[in-house]
């Protein structure tokens, strides 16, 4: 039987997860490699979608804009839709809070990792939710399907402006960057291919509750010549035949092998995976192969990816619950480090690595412990946006010397690793290998108890890494 | 041996003394002289409204477009036969008059985005319409001739994409106690006080103790550099004066940084524009009225050129709330000592000739005005930083 040794199993749950906590580490650490990796999966089988109470909001669901604004007066109606997308905050504390909580971590890590393929951003709150429930149910599905329900979103027909592709007049926005950025990758199809294929996707558009709608009479249903084939294609077959390519399945391999194995790809492993991928495009199937091979355990893939501000934050509370009482204090902390979820800056998505890394955001990111769990002074200021007045935008220059209000549970903390030697907490907390004058710096401290301790693991340049 | 020579070589030696191998080759790339030229960006964030910034007045367009939200004749200072600055510019005016400054007018790009975030990217980034990339402008510059943060200041707390570099980035601060205190908690100091170059062979951790040493060694420098020179001078008491104080504290004490960038919020005028902007253009032009002096007084303004942007200009059209709403093209502040072209420089904005949104059409790529400031006044390969020749304008 394959035994897992205490630090494989760490490996395991920073990349498909946010790191483990020790009393479940400790429950599962007799079981042999496929039985951990198995029950990873198994945990992960239900899916339970993110869901606000926007029972206030039902009216925009079910009435058009026009609609509502006719029955309840412009401005009622503006305020109304404004009061709607002030919830895409709660929308994003949830998803946060659910990093957290939930036994399906793996689900909610390729959740997060879907996000940063299929890039979209709206502010309809309905719509919104609908897309990223989306991602997280298939997120462990079938890679086929699951472009075909992304490109079938409200929120991405609108983010790529597929509504306002019509067979009279195509926009190519849509299928340039399902090519360019969900599927094959720059230079990887020819601007006829985009022509042709944007013609595919004519008329796909959505009714108010966000479901899909095909306006038949702005589709086009004419021949298309599509990577040298020719058909009446529609947007369906134009995504069949892009999984064709094998370079599909490389190019979501080689994002799948940054993000869960290592920054700097190994070529023959890619081609490994790929081959595996594009079998059936399962996810789960090549998800299973990654976390089972033995090179993924190799030491050159431990300890070394920069964590990103979600995994460092929420990779924080894994080792010590804490509650934010101040949710809207969570976007400070996401505005600082750089990662504000649900705001892609881009249809790109985050660069991620070293992009995470300037002079401001590390300084910011080694003091985060502090800041959540030991009181430390808030004393730099997250920007204004770009909608602000003068004096919003600056609002919180006069917001000073302030805390993140949160209640930590030490007491849970202590019970756990309040026994633990310090090397063993050490070897608990950081994964990356220690920096030689950086071990003899921590070798050399007078511990006086595993909570400051802790707190000093987590301010080290190690500890950005998993 | 000159006094003053000796005495900057003796404290750098007795520095170098105690600093290990790795954090001297990082300092000494600082010493590497690039010209003493310094650029001030701004952005006016939320896309100021150039039409009633500068005032097309006997354009009857302008007019019968906006049949509230226009600027009447009697209520503007003319500055040519055409155009004329909204009042609350009196600051700027005296700076046109005494020719510091050039209005370069329908500056854009093609396929105009009217997103605020994608506009601004794109102006950060000096990208094409189409074109997602990831550094800025000044972070290239920073990347290819600077190396060390200090060389581009933001005069904010987190760094925005414009001083982005791929593996070289500058530095954001608004106050530099601030950001020295912050390299100064214990730990931290700790930490840095203990690293040889061993770990320098490592990939993504070697990035992170580099990364560590020289914010720690450039949030020393600024502090310790900018502290000798307090400005004199009364800035209008707003954080955007607070913005524009700081920098002068910088380029006064002669900081080395070159590129300096800072963001002015509040622009986006939906509703209620007339009195919003209005105080938001008094806010801008006195504040960078005293910078101008503030520098002057010192001897620098000759060295400094200070280009003032926004992500887009807004619709020609007013819409119904006494606003406007997201544009395209519109003008840019050129503001330096020694300008070839003084004043306007090039033609007004053509009102009958708007794009199928209803908004102004560019004549002038601001990639040209990118290209022609890293040309002519920071004097390096604008080429290698733009990714592409532009064209160059003539106004410096």
């Amino acid at each position: 039987m394959l035994k897992m040794n205490q630090r494989h199993i760490q490996h395991l749950y920073w990349r498909a997860g946010f790191g483990i906590d020790i009393n479940f580490l400790k429950k599962i650490q007799s079981n042999s490699r496929p039985q951990i990796i198995e029950e990873l999966f198994s945990d992960s089988e239900k899916i339970i979608p993110l869901q606000l109470n926007l029972s206030e909001f039902t009216s925009i669901k079910n009435k058009s804009a026009n609609a509502l604004k006719k029955e309840m007066g412009e401005q009622a109606f503006q305020k109304l839709r404004q009061r709607s997308q002030k919830k895409l905050r709660d929308l994003n504390h949830a998803w946060i809070e659910r990093l957290s909580e939930s036994d399906g971590i793996l689900r909610e890590k390729m959740t997060l990792f879907w996000a940063n393929i299929f890039v979209c951003r709206d502010n309809h709150i309905f719509h919104i939710q609908q897309y990223h429930n989306t991602l997280r149910e298939n997120a462990l599905g079938n890679f086929r399907n699951f472009v075909k329900s992304v490109a079938r979103e409200a929120s991405m027909s609108k983010y790529l402006n597929n509504k306002q592709n019509r067979k009279k007049s195509p926009n190519e926005n849509f299928a340039r960057e399902l090519m360019e950025l969900f599927t094959l990758g720059i230079g990887n199809y020819s601007e006829e291919d985009i022509k042709e294929s944007a013609r595919a996707f004519t008329g796909w558009s959505f009714n108010n509750k966000g479901g899909f709608l095909l306006k038949k009479h702005q589709h086009d249903f004419d021949e298309k010549k599509f990577f040298g084939k020719k058909g009446n294609f529609n947007g369906d077959d134009i995504i069949d035949i892009i999984l064709e390519q094998k370079q599909c399945a490389r190019f979501i391999c080689d994002k799948i092998y940054k993000y869960f194995v290592n920054p700097i790809v190994d070529k023959n492993r890619l081609e490994e995976i790929t081959s595996i991928f594009y079998k059936d495009y399962d996810i789960k199937n090549v998800m299973t192969y990654i976390f089972s091979a033995a090179w993924f355990y190799d030491d050159q893939n431990i300890g070394v990816k920069i964590k990103s501000p979600i995994e460092l934050l929420v990779g924080i509370r894994t080792i010590v619950p804490v509650r934010f009482e101040e949710k809207k204090q969570f976007n400070y902390l996401q505005k600082m480090m750089g990662q504000v979820l649900l705001y892609p800056p881009n249809v790109s998505g985050w660069k991620g690595d070293k992009s995470w890394i300037n002079s401001n955001t590390l300084m910011f990111r080694m003091k985060l412990a502090s800041l959540i769990l030991n009181n430390a002074i808030i004393n730099l200021e997250e920007k204004g946006a770009f909608e602000d007045s003068f004096d919003t935008y600056y609002k919180n220059v006069k917001k000073r010397n302030r805390y993140l209000k949160t209640s930590k549970r030490w007491d849970v903390f202590l019970k756990k690793y309040g026994n633990l030697h310090p090397r063993q907490l050490r070897d608990f907390i950081v994964m990356s290998k220690l920096d030689f004058d950086t071990e003899t710096l921590l070798d050399g401290l007078e511990i006086k108890s595993n909570k400051d301790f802790c707190i000093q693991l987590m301010s080290i340049p190690e500890y950005q890494l998993c | 041996m000159k006094r003053r020579n000796f005495l900057k070589q003796s404290t750098l030696a007795s520095s170098l003394f105690f600093v290990p191998n790795f954090v001297k080759a990082f300092e000494q790339v600082a010493k590497k002289s690039l010209g003493y030229k310094k650029l001030v960006i701004i952005q006016l964030s939320g896309g100021n409204d150039g039409l009633n910034t500068v005032i097309p007045y006997t354009n009857d367009l302008y007019y019968s477009n906006r049949p509230e939200l226009s600027i009447k004749k009697n209520k503007l200072i003319k500055v040519t036969d055409e155009l004329g600055f909204h009042t609350s510019l009196a600051p700027l005016k005296n700076l046109y008059d005494q020719g510091y400054l050039s209005i370069i007018n329908n500056v854009g790009y093609p396929n105009p985005s009217r997103s605020h975030f994608r506009s601004s990217d794109i102006w950060q980034t000096a990208s094409g319409a189409n074109e997602y990339l990831d550094t800025g402008w000044l972070g290239r510059y920073i990347e290819q001739y600077g190396k060390i943060p200090y060389m581009g200041i933001e005069l904010d707390d987190t760094l925005s994409l414009i001083m982005k570099g791929k593996n070289s980035n500058g530095i954001a601060t608004k106050n530099p106690r601030t950001l020295f205190q912050n390299t100064q908690t214990p730990y931290f100091k700790k930490i840095i006080n203990h690293q040889s170059d061993s770990h320098l062979s490592e990939h993504n951790l070697g990035y992170l103790y580099k990364t560590m040493i020289e914010a720690k060694s450039s949030a020393k420098y600024i502090y310790e550099t900018s502290k000798i020179y307090k400005s004199e001078f009364t800035y209008p008491k707003n954080p955007f004066g607070k913005q524009l104080k700081t920098t002068a504290e910088f380029i006064n004490s002669n900081l080395e940084s070159k590129v300096y960038y800072a963001s002015m919020g509040g622009f986006d005028t939906h509703a209620n524009q007339a009195n919003r902007q209005s105080n938001l253009l008094k806010t801008f032009s006195t504040a960078m009225e005293v910078f101008v002096n503030d520098l002057k007084q010192h001897n620098t303004f000759k060295d400094t050129l200070i280009l003032t942007f926004s992500e887009f200009g807004r619709r020609v059209q007013q819409n119904g709330a006494g606003g406007t709403d997201h544009g395209a093209a519109n003008n840019v502040f050129v503001i330096g000592e020694d300008l070839k072209t003084k004043g306007f420089y090039n033609a007004a904005p053509n009102l009958s000739k708007l794009d199928k949104n209803g908004d102004l059409i560019h004549t002038v790529d601001f990639r040209s005005i990118y290209a022609t400031v890293l040309d002519q006044w920071l004097q390096v390969d604008d080429v290698s930083i733009l990714n592409k020749s532009f064209s160059k304008l003539d106004f410096i």
